[in-house]
């Protein structure tokens, strides 16, 4: 490492070291430092409904989202797109292991697209669990709307 | 500059920019709903203030508050007392016997030898022995005197008490987005809810934040980079570094009680596993080999056993693994879902959450009897962390719609919550003891 980096390291860190210190003083006035990560993934580019819902606990598909996923494994094929699948639970039972449900709802999403023609390498899964709502409120009609798969394009 | 210094320059940019987040942070509350009969009666007597500027914060205000958190301890209003001591020739036992009270705390602040230091002198009296039975000095600076009044509080909890005090501990939790912040925060704070501060901002999830057992670093997920990974930050300079990110999820990050490890889940296998990770070869290494769901790993306190969620016998349960054997048992078989346990500092008990008649609650379990007892009465009730002293639940639950903190002693006879002043608090983690 040279000297250009070993300082401007030591300038970094002493720079966030200096603003933590600075929050700490004073109450529900923190400084801190934060992600600005952004969502490359949208809809557009599926022009079908994109949302398979889930019955509660369950990671399995009925046969309407089958043909949901059938129309969807036509679209991507047709336009050579390369998809996403998030899966999401609802708020009930504990964070983490909604984590892991949510992936089984991308997962069995991801299978069925395969069954029906898309190729592995155009797609990929991951679980948000129960942390992004489409709906908030603790009730039925907004529990129902939060356990769903959604198939975004790249 | 180098090219290297300038993609090193930009990448911190892009990543981390410095945010003032006044204002938006939740801060935390004691709101006690239910108090104990049987509660040790105390005078905390207001402290003589031997310094030439005015007193702003008082100290007998903080341990006051401190010692009726939980409902332990009623504390006398100065209001009531009969004469304010601040030596001991001044104290006359009748006088506090004839208020009924048990225990009584007298004290003094000065200037301490050190510049911008305090000093504060107390003694704690055994009003029915008629002897003190501690005298304590604590040293710091006066913009810290909420600190040295917890570590008072802590004292004299562990001397009537005999067992240590939390009063100096720390929560970590998670802050929603709400309308005023879009963001997710890393907060900690005070075990009262003050001296709250955000460690770090995202506008994508953060979870799961665990404590390193020498409280100098917080263990997290966050999905800034679109997918779940565990961090480790350093609560001094605010360095964070990444766990090795593998395929599938990365989460539930949990540290050994020697510091060295940290327990966690992956499901780069196909299907999420415990996994553990060393943090001196940066390596991982696989715990659990099971096709259903293995999760939220927690250690026992003497390292031998971790705690985790299977849904391998059809309905989310309760398991241990041995980690030397790695032989697995089930602990949990009443009802049909029991997931997220935590040991108490014993090892002998767990703490988990527990549907019944499809209502979340948390629940304690003795691990030789089997014997399990529902100690939540809210609903939607999950994340329960224990208090490094072993008496105290602190949890995540919902008021209507909003999530909110809130707690339980574990002899089930106090609760409280800890309403959020501004945003919502999730996922609450509590720290080790400061020594």
């Amino acid at each position: 490492m040279n000297m250009t980096q070993k300082s401007l390291i030591t300038f970094l860190v002493f720079f966030i070291a200096s603003c933590s210190s600075v929050s700490m003083d004073r109450t529900n006035d923190a400084t801190a430092i934060s992600a600005s990560a952004s969502d490359a993934y949208s809809d557009s580019g599926l022009t079908s409904n994109n949302i398979l819902y889930f019955a509660y606990d369950q990671s399995d598909i009925n046969s309407e989202g089958r043909a949901k996923i059938r129309t969807l494994a036509k679209i991507i094929n047709d336009n050579n797109l390369t998809v996403r699948v998030e899966g999401h639970c609802d708020e009930r039972g504990t964070r983490e292991y909604n984590l892991a449900l949510g992936e089984q709802r991308a997962k069995t999403v991801a299978e069925l697209l395969i069954i029906n023609g898309v190729s592995s390498n155009k797609i990929s899964t991951v679980s948000y669990g129960e942390e992004k709502p489409a709906a908030s409120g603790s009730n039925e009609s907004s529990w129902s709307k939060n356990r769903r798969a959604l198939v975004k394009t790249f | 500059m180098s090219d290297q210094v300038m993609s090193f320059l930009k990448i911190f940019l892009i990543t981390f920019s410095i945010v003032f987040l006044s204002n938006l942070s939740s801060q935390l509350r004691i709101e006690i709903k239910g108090g104990s009969e049987d509660s040790i009666s105390i005078a905390i007597v207001p402290m003589k203030w031997n310094l030439d500027i005015p007193q702003e914060e008082f100290l007998h205000q903080v341990i006051k508050s401190d010692l009726e958190s939980f409902g332990e301890f009623e504390v006398l209003p100065p209001k009531n007392m009969l004469s304010l001591p601040t030596s001991k020739e001044e104290v006359f036992y009748k006088d506090w016997r004839l208020l009924g009270t048990d225990y009584l705390v007298i004290g003094e602040i000065s200037p301490s030898e050190m510049d911008q230091e305090i000093k504060a002198t107390y003694i704690i009296f055994d009003v029915i022995k008629e002897r003190a039975i501690h005298r304590g000095t604590v040293l710091g600076p006066l913009k810290t005197l909420r600190s040295i009044g917890h570590k008072i509080s802590d004292t004299i909890y562990s001397q009537i008490q005999g067992i240590p005090g939390i009063f100096s501990t720390k929560l970590a939790y998670i802050d929603k987005p709400s309308k005023s912040n879009p963001n997710y925060n890393l907060m900690i704070s005070d075990i009262d809810g003050y001296e709250s501060l955000s460690l770090f901002s995202s506008p994508q999830p953060l979870m799961s934040p665990s404590w390193s057992p020498d409280l100098k670093e917080i263990a997290y997920v966050s999905f800034e980079e679109g997918t779940s990974r565990i961090y480790i930050q350093k609560l001094s300079n605010a360095e964070r570094i990444g766990l090795k990110l593998e395929k599938g999820i990365n989460s539930s990050p949990n540290w050994s009680p020697d510091g060295n490890k940290i327990s966690a889940v992956l499901s780069k296998t196909g299907n999420p596993d415990i996994f553990i990770y060393n943090l001196e070869d940066s390596t991982w290494s696989q715990m659990t080999n099971h096709f259903g769901i293995d999760t939220e790993p927690d250690w026992s306190p003497n390292s031998r056993r971790i705690l985790f969620t299977s849904n391998r016998s059809g309905s989310p349960q309760i398991y241990e693994i041995n980690t030397r054997t790695k032989r697995i048992k089930r602990l949990t078989f009443e009802g049909t879902y029991n997931a997220r346990g935590r040991y108490l500092p014993d090892g002998k008990s767990i703490v988990f959450v527990h549907r019944t008649n499809g209502i979340f609650h948390i629940a304690t379990q003795n691990l030789r009897s089997g014997k399990i007892r529902i100690l939540t009465n809210t609903s939607l009730d999950e994340s329960p962390t224990v208090s490094p002293n072993g008496n105290v639940v602190i949890y995540a639950t919902k008021d209507g719609d909003k999530d909110i903190l809130a707690g339980i002693t574990l002899d089930g006879k106090t609760k409280f919550i800890m309403p959020s002043l501004k945003g919502e608090a999730r996922e609450p983690s509590w720290s080790p003891l400061i020594d």
